[in-house]
């Protein structure tokens, strides 16, 4: 618990100081790091804690975000709103989870892949409501009861604190008995089950939160890009938060969010010299696994024990990151 | 009633060509157990060499015999630089191909630009055979007669040759096969060149029939992917099967509600995979 407070207090500081250090852009780049970031640990959660690695969360992404655009059209109330577009997201977590974690590792991969493009298509060809390839501006305002949310300002500070919000709650989620529960289903099944767990309800317990918490944060980008297409399901987009989530670094939850926040850094700092982008990205994804040290959160564990005991302990620190890709391999 | 017909076969052109790109990542699956999401991007490559290949005057059938014949090669280059040192890595595999396939759609659309672009039928095969009073493109009844080469071709070598009999054994117990003095990392290279000489090869095919455009990699990697997970994984006998299923499935769908054709596509898949998890022809693996 005291640990919770720690990193909610020192989040909370870094979330006020960035405007202090940054111009406004780099601002405004934070907020959608702050987005990205919650987006980043959805994926981070059933990725690194029930061990569903899902190549289509963007699908859910989508969804809360067209929920957002099409709901805001009739309904003004922010918070009804959102609940909406969770509970939508969320719902289609679990009737798509409950099919989806029912197969092996390759399969999950695959099938999450293709239900994200399922959802990318049906927006794109769902021309009446969605507006197409052309995408669809969002009406609703954020209000979150003290006054329409309009300078970038403002909604810096609400995303900020919301992300802060955010990753406490999962880590009380991780911490608490069902969180172990499913982290215990991902290092040994067939234990869980002797042990008399239903292993498939903490799977899909935690696919549906994880589903809901990208819808979440698609609603919020929602309102802070005020426009929506159907590339947020696209399963490139996928592919991206996958990457945010290895780079950062599996098992963790603030490594998903540090690799969404290099991640948009590097996309937006790269693409201002030039169109390129795609070519350097998968360039660097292919660096990275040729030196393969795990993902941010490792390097800088290993930085910080190299630094505090430099004797020869080195080995050891290795071989406390290799269980956790040694989980990968099997 | 001839429209249906041609509605059918033309369905079925479709599906033998996702069953060409679709086998050999199932073998690769099967035998590897590498999911090559650039699987698509070589299929996008093998396009784009054949079309330049023409535009230099060599001839379609050449062209054919060079793209495949490159991107195999190229595939030689991927495997024995990067894909040996992620075998056994999901997570890596994940990330690597997905760079793979980024470095390579990026680069076509740096060099070919993003204009669609096609390549016209051969010479001999670019006419058309009245099926009632519609006239049906021959090319198309090519594509099927190539597909149906290919699963009797792969039946042959894994029914009939010591390489495919190395092969089940591989997909069984990749151990045991290695224990027996057989070069495991010889036979994986060679099952990786053929999967994207095969990728290579019905890019070529599906120039005349889809046309090429940006994009173009990741949709076919999907529609493949889909196919592999119905047919079983690592069965091309099930990716067949899968492929007819999907190309009649998604040409009568296009036809008759084609803002839905994607999600008919998926329901069937998600049916299957409720009767039966692990695919059509799979088996039960942990």
């Amino acid at each position: 618990m005291k640990k919770n407070i720690l990193y909610a207090v020192l989040l909370l500081l870094v979330v006020f100081a960035v405007p202090q250090i940054l111009s406004d852009f780099g601002t405004n780049l934070t907020t959608e790091i702050f987005i990205m970031a919650m987006f980043a640990m959805s994926l981070g959660l059933i990725m690194g804690y029930a061990g569903l690695d899902s190549l289509g969360h963007a699908a859910f992404f989508g969804i809360g975000a067209y929920s957002v655009a099409l709901i805001g059209k009739f309904v003004t109330n922010t918070y009804l709103i959102i609940i909406i577009a969770v509970a939508i997201a969320g719902l289609i977590a679990f009737i798509t989870g409950a099919v989806f974690i029912r197969t092996s590792k390759f399969y999950f991969l695959m099938i999450t892949l293709a239900f994200s493009q399922l959802i990318f298509t049906l927006l794109w060809q769902m021309k009446d409501l969605t507006g197409g390839a052309d995408g669809m501006s969002v009406s609703a305002i954020m209000n979150l009861g003290f006054g329409d949310i309009f300078d970038p300002q403002t909604m810096y500070y609400v995303m900020g604190i919301i992300f802060v919000a955010v990753f406490i709650l999962l880590r009380l989620f991780v911490e608490s008995p069902a969180g172990k529960i499913t982290k215990g289903v991902m290092e040994n099944e067939g234990r869980m089950a002797a042990l008399g767990y239903d292993v498939r309800v903490y799977k899909l317990l935690a696919f549906t939160l994880s589903g809901a918490l990208a819808g979440f944060a698609g609603s919020l980008y929602s309102f802070y890009n005020v426009f929506v297409s159907p590339e947020l399901s696209a399963w490139l987009f996928s592919g991206q938060v996958m990457i945010m989530v290895i780079v950062g670094g599996v098992g963790t939850l603030l490594g998903p969010a540090i690799g969404a926040g290099v991640f948009i850094f590097l996309q937006n700092f790269i693409s201002t010299y030039t169109e390129r982008w795609p070519l350097i990205l998968g360039a660097i994804l292919i660096f990275l696994v040729l030196i393969g040290k795990g993902g941010i959160i490792q390097w800088l564990k290993l930085g910080v024990t190299m630094i505090f005991k430099s004797r020869p302990k080195n080995n050891k620190v290795s071989s406390t990151i290799q269980p956790e890709k040694e989980e990968i391999i099997s | 009633m001839d429209i249906i017909l041609v509605q059918l076969i033309t369905g079925i052109a479709y599906g033998m060509l996702y069953f060409m790109i679709a086998a050999g990542l199932t073998i690769i699956l099967g035998v590897m157990n590498v999911v090559n999401l650039s699987h698509g991007a070589l299929f996008m490559l093998g396009s784009y060499l054949a079309f330049t290949f023409i535009n230099n005057g060599i001839n379609f059938w050449f062209a054919l015999l060079l793209s495949a014949i490159s991107v195999g090669i190229f595939g030689i280059i991927l495997e024995k630089v990067l894909i040996k040192r992620v075998y056994g890595k999901v997570l890596e595999q994940v990330l690597l191909t997905f760079g793979l396939m980024l470095v390579i759609a990026d680069s076509v659309k740096w060099i070919w630009g993003t204009e669609m672009q096609t390549i016209p039928a051969p010479a001999m095969l670019d006419m058309s055979i009245p099926i009632g009073d519609m006239a049906f493109p021959v090319f198309r009844l090519f594509v099927v007669f190539v597909g149906c080469l290919l699963a009797v071709l792969l039946w042959y070598l894994e029914a009939k040759t010591r390489i495919g009999a190395i092969i089940r054994a591989g997909v069984d117990d990749r151990a045991m096969v290695g224990s027996l003095g057989i070069n495991v990392g010889a036979v994986f290279t060679g099952v990786f060149i053929f999967g994207a000489a095969l990728a290579g090869l019905s890019g070529v095919l599906g120039g005349p029939l889809l046309g090429m455009y940006t994009g173009m990699d990741s949709e076919i990697l999907v529609t493949s992917l889909i196919v592999v997970v119905i047919g079983g994984l690592g069965s091309w006998k099930g990716s067949f099967i899968g492929a007819l299923i999907i190309g009649v499935l998604e040409i009568f769908g296009k036809v008759w509600f084609p803002s839905l054709s994607m999600l008919i596509v998926f329901l069937i898949m998600m049916v299957i995979l409720i009767i039966r998890p692990q695919g059509l022809f799979g088996r039960e693996v942990a």
